[in-house]
């Protein structure tokens, strides 16, 4: 459906920190910040994941998440709402985002500490232009 | 129904939108078959030329003239070591040649390992991030405290790169890398010219260094054994040619009474024991991997710890005297029958000489200068038939391996002092 505009991009490499927001089975809602939503094609994104946390573990009860993203270029915002697809631990997607990591990771004495487990691929279903306003929580999609 | 005059401005943003997208696909077709052209006209140029730093130029060149990539570098893969060089750079102050990366260490080292493109363009947003997870995790002991940070060759607050494995039939030959102060300063097409123009320059840089390798080797083994000149080589060191100074271990040997034998006998006789003599002592020099420096009639002079570095100069260098007195031994018996009274000497010094190619055009030779080897002919020149004198300063390497007696003092031209001189009684333990 190609959902993600190629002025998104900028806002998918990890230069302004992102938030995404997901909900536990109970409908207890949980914002993180994290450093970068990855763009894998015009339908979806990746998360990279390396500790088990809250928001991997709200994935596994509910499979839904809204992230957040700012371009560094233009400091417009995004909404993405994503719908959880698959669990990646080898393949392309996650060469690419494990080499970075690596990458870094060597640079601070993080190498073997700090390693990409897996890359979440998520399905984009719907993107908005975040123009200043805040979504109300009401609106996040999800179990109540 | 009347026209909605929201319906009417919704339609006049649209169009608007539709003519910029209109003029951004134009704007990246002329891009794109401009950057075709441009890179045809590189990949002419870089395979018109064998030399290397000429190679490396015009691609460096490329990268900032052409395509608009203002710091760039060319790092090549060590041939003996898991380490990538910087061989060339363009766009910096410093210019950084010789630094070097390890395999797998930082974006660089990564591309090399992999032997995949990178493209970052979050460096700064990155370290920060797991500096401050490093430092949570230190702080709840998960980890110990940091190591000093990997220093990496070029912009210190570079924020993107582009970086580019080059390989020839999936050998890794360098990493070429395009960087920039500005975040996200690359794109996919970036990605694509760098690709093809980086194809390319790893096959003429691949060329390239095999031609001055070849070359290169063919110099070297007009000074050294083809063995010592290949191992040179693929270790990848400064070229041995150059002057430098190095602390080396020399030897110095001749014949006790061969002046009066050559004065005396055939001139058959006298190169056929010089060439038994030549051939055997010549084994042994490359069994203990010796460089012989020259041949003076009867006498030689043999160098440990250059133009390859060993770890224990002056015990190869004791171990093969000492198995040279013993095979002249053999070979005098010989001689005796045969009526001749010859005798090895020898001497072993160890300090500091100016090593290089010495000579002229058309009779260049490798050689070392310094009163090392000044000590060492001393030494040898005093040396009874069967004695193996050393000065004093080889003693802490390789008293353990050794009998020795004191012979006296020597005075030495160039030294304010007399030498001790010590005679090897005999090794310890035989090899």
């Amino acid at each position: 459906m190609d959902l993600l505009p190629d002025e998104i991009k900028p806002a998918l490499q990890g230069v302004i920190p992102s938030h995404v927001v997901t909900c536990s089975r109970d409908g207890t809602p949980n914002a993180s910040a994290i450093s970068q939503v990855y763009y894998v094609d015009p339908d979806h994104v990746a998360l990279s994941h390396q500790f088990f946390n809250k928001t991997k573990r709200n994935i596994a009860e509910n499979p839904r998440a809204v992230a957040w993203v700012i371009s560094p270029e233009t400091f417009e915002a995004w909404d993405l709402e994503l719908e959880f697809v698959r669990s990646d631990t080898s393949g392309p997607i996650f060469d690419v985002m494990e080499m970075k990591i690596e990458a870094i990771a060597s640079m601070v004495g993080m190498k073997g500490i700090f390693k990409l487990r897996a890359a979440d691929i998520f399905r984009v279903t719907a993107v908005r232009k975040a123009v200043g306003e805040r979504i109300p929580l009401a609106e996040i999609p999800g179990p109540r | 129904m009347a026209a909605d005059p929201h319906d009417s401005s919704a339609l006049r943003e649209q169009v608007a939108e539709n003519q910029q997208t209109i003029d951004r696909l134009n704007r990246d077709l002329a891009r794109k078959s401009n950057d075709v052209r441009i890179i045809q006209q590189i990949s002419s140029e870089i395979t018109s030329t064998l030399d290397l730093d000429e190679v490396l130029g015009i691609v460096l060149r490329a990268m900032d003239r052409v395509l608009g990539f203002a710091h760039s570098m060319i790092l090549l893969k060590d041939l003996a070591a898991d380490v990538l060089r910087v061989a060339a750079t363009r766009g910096y102050a410093d210019e950084g040649a010789g630094a070097q990366v390890l395999l797998g260490e930082g974006v660089i080292g990564v591309v090399g390992e992999r032997r995949k493109m990178m493209r970052i363009g979050n460096i700064g947003a990155s370290m920060r991030y797991l500096k401050s997870v490093r430092a949570r995790m230190e702080a709840a002991g998960e980890v110990g405290p940091g190591e000093a940070p990997v220093s990496m060759p070029g912009l210190p607050d570079a924020q993107s790169q582009l970086a580019l494995p080059l390989t020839v039939k999936d050998r890794l030959v360098g990493v070429l890398v395009v960087e920039s102060r500005t975040p996200n300063a690359f794109d996919e097409l970036d990605e694509v010219l760098l690709r093809i123009v980086g194809n390319q320059a790893a096959t003429a840089i691949d060329n390239a260094r095999t031609y001055r390798m070849v070359e290169q080797l063919g110099r070297l083994k007009r000074f050294f054994s083809p063995q010592l000149a290949e191992l040179i080589i693929r270790g990848g060191a400064d070229d041995p040619l150059k002057t430098h100074r190095r602390e080396i271990t020399v030897v110095f040997l001749d014949l006790r009474g061969f002046t009066a034998f050559a004065e005396t006998s055939e001139p058959e006789e006298l190169m056929g024991v010089l060439r038994e003599y030549h051939a055997e002592m010549g084994k042994l020099i490359l069994a203990h991997e010796g460089t012989l420096e020259r041949f003076t009639g009867d006498g030689m002079m043999i160098f440990f710890n250059d133009p390859l570095p060993v770890p224990d100069a002056a015990e190869r260098a004791v171990r093969m005297a000492v198995a040279m007195r013993e095979r002249a031994a053999e070979l005098a018996v010989r001689w005796h029958r045969s009526g001749y009274e010859l005798d090895l000497g020898i001497g072993v010094a160890k300090g500091f000489a100016t090593i290089g190619a010495i000579g002229f055009e058309g009779r260049w030779d490798y050689g070392a200068i310094g009163t090392v080897t000044n000590l060492a002919a001393r030494l040898c020149g005093e040396a009874k038939p069967g004695q193996i004198l050393i000065s004093p300063r080889l003693l802490p390497e390789v008293e353990p391996l050794l009998e020795v007696e004191e012979v006296g003092l020597l005075a030495v031209k160039g030294l304010a002092r007399p030498v001790k001189a010590l005679n090897i009684v005999r090794l310890r333990h035989p090899a």
